[in-house]
């Protein structure tokens, strides 16, 4: 089927007449300089429209090209809205599954934070990503970044989901804080760099000229989802308030949780 | 059908992102009105909005008066140093008119303040994370952090917006390298120089905790300069 779909025609940038010969005048962006990179919709499959909740999650796990494709296309903001919402809806589940350790209040906060907190770390990182990208010679706009990152975070969640039973089992037949901790650190950097593997893919699409500002920009969402989890503690165990009083950056904050294991390890010896 | 213009407005932004020499050498000839609101527009927004996240740790009114003194900073840097910069241009044998050299130079502080505009929620952030600003904060490792934030970012946003700057030069130059370095010293020192004095009179920026919180120290403003005040500096630190 997909064999016999046409090629769609190029889409004309958009703007006045006078506006458009003026701009087939400038150079022409260089091609993309990576090499053995096949452009976007070459394969027929990559241009059939992605629909419904579960196409989408389907589509990022096993098909991200197309994903990066339809990005580009005219109507992608449907498409970039499925994502986010697919995000929270998983986001809010593995939340449940961070929450299921301590109960109580934990049951609908941990779900919350963990949720608000990755949209709101997105947000934060959006408008540097799309410098980064302008400044290694993209031409994406801020629509298809935008859309890049929510694919980020899906595959993030999905995956996640994925961990969830796992994670669920620990959190049932441990106490300890300090290793509930590390282990969903462990999951979540492990579904971070699936996620960022997309975006890195997507950004190599976008005839950026290098990648190195999208390296800087990994580092500074790590450090600020890092940073989001100790900014909305705790997301485990329980606490007088549904956020701290106290400001603390996040490497401090673990030191704490270590040193405060510690003195619990002692006293039960 | 017509597509909505803010495409070109996307473009516009992405080439100068990008400092593509040939596209951004054709702007300094037209005197397109709309191109220049819209840079003026970027350096008002971005770097107003870096002003507040560096402000807001100590207050508030601080936040805002920031969001205004930043954006003036470089506005007056530009406008102060348009009529020298446009000299030294063609001294240093690059043949511009005052026109293209304030243009020029106003393309690079627009590439700065959209990358201050991209990081300040991410300073904001930072900020959001630091105990409040107090009189024991101000010696503290957070107070360092954010402080060496700010240096990195407004460096990084510097040196990008130089870069793009050079880049450009170059291309006015005919691709002579050594004229185009030679007149980006010499606008990068009239400018810093000019620049550093603007920050000690606009001063406070992150503020002080046990100082009130004002646009401008009225009492403090026009006494001495940010020069004497590195050598006095440096003087006392042989004394010590």
């Amino acid at each position: 089927m997909n064999e016999n779909m046409p090629i769609p025609p190029q889409i004309p940038l958009p703007g006045s007449a006078q506006q458009f010969a003026a701009r087939q005048a400038e150079p022409v962006p260089p091609p993309p300089p990576f090499p053995g990179q096949r452009p976007l919709g070459e394969d027929p499959a990559e241009r059939v429209p992605i629909n419904g909740i579960f196409g989408v999650v389907e589509a990022v796990l096993r098909q991200p090209r197309r994903v990066m494709y339809q990005l580009r296309q005219p109507g992608a903001g449907g498409l970039i809205a499925g994502m986010l919402f697919a995000s929270v809806v998983c986001g809010l589940v593995y939340g449940l599954i961070i929450g299921s350790f301590s109960g109580h209040e934990q049951w609908w906060a941990a779900p919350l934070k963990f949720t608000g907190g990755l949209l709101v770390a997105m947000l934060i990182c959006l408008p540097s990503l799309y410098i980064f990208a302008g400044l290694s010679g993209s031409t994406a706009r801020l629509g298809e970044i935008f859309g890049l990152v929510a694919g980020l975070l899906l595959l993030m969640t999905v995956l996640l989901i994925g961990f969830a039973p796992v994670a669920w089992l620990f959190s049932q037949s441990t106490d300890s804080i300090l290793w509930m901790g590390f282990l969903h650190l462990l999951f979540w950097l492990v579904a971070t760099a699936f996620g960022l593997r997309f975006l890195d893919a997507g950004f190599r699409q976008t005839n950026a000229r290098s990648t190195a500002g999208l390296k800087t920009w990994t580092v500074i969402f790590v450090l600020v989802v890092l940073q989001m989890s100790t900014a909305l503690r705790p997301l485990l165990g329980r606490a007088d308030t549904f956020l701290p009083a106290e400001k603390k950056f996040f490497l401090s904050h673990w030191g704490n949780c270590m040193e405060s294991n510690e003195g619990e390890a002692r006293s039960h010896r | 059908m017509n597509p909505p213009p803010d495409h070109s407005a996307h473009r516009e932004f992405s080439t100068l992102l990008r400092g593509e020499a040939e596209a951004l050498r054709g702007w300094l000839q037209g005197g397109d009105a709309q191109r220049l609101a819209r840079e003026l527009a970027v350096i008002l927004v971005g770097a107003g909005c870096y002003g507040a996240a560096m402000g807001w740790w100590r207050s508030p009114e601080q936040a805002l008066f920031v969001a205004i003194k930043f954006p003036l900073i470089i506005l007056l840097i530009t406008l102060g140093n348009a009529l020298l910069n446009a000299m030294l241009a063609p001294l240093l044998g690059l043949d511009l008119s005052l026109r293209q050299s304030l243009r020029a130079v106003l393309m690079s502080f627009t590439i700065s303040a959209a990358i201050l505009g991209a990081f300040s929620p991410l300073v904001a952030f930072l900020i959001w994370n630091a105990p409040p600003l107090t009189t024991g904060t101000s010696h503290s490792v957070a107070y360092a952090l954010i402080k060496l934030t700010h240096v990195v970012v407004i460096a990084f946003a510097g040196i990008v917006g130089n870069g793009r700057l050079l880049r450009l030069l170059v291309g006015l130059a005919g691709g002579n390298r050594q004229v185009a370095w030679r007149v980006l010293f010499a606008w990068l020192a009239v400018n810093l120089f000019l620049g550093s004095q603007l920050c000690w009179v606009l001063r406070p920026f992150i503020g002080t905790p046990f100082l009130p919180v004002q646009f401008i120290r009225p009492d403090i403003a026009l006494q001495g300069n940010f020069y004497e005040n590195i050598f006095q500096t440096v003087v006392q630190l042989f004394r010590d």
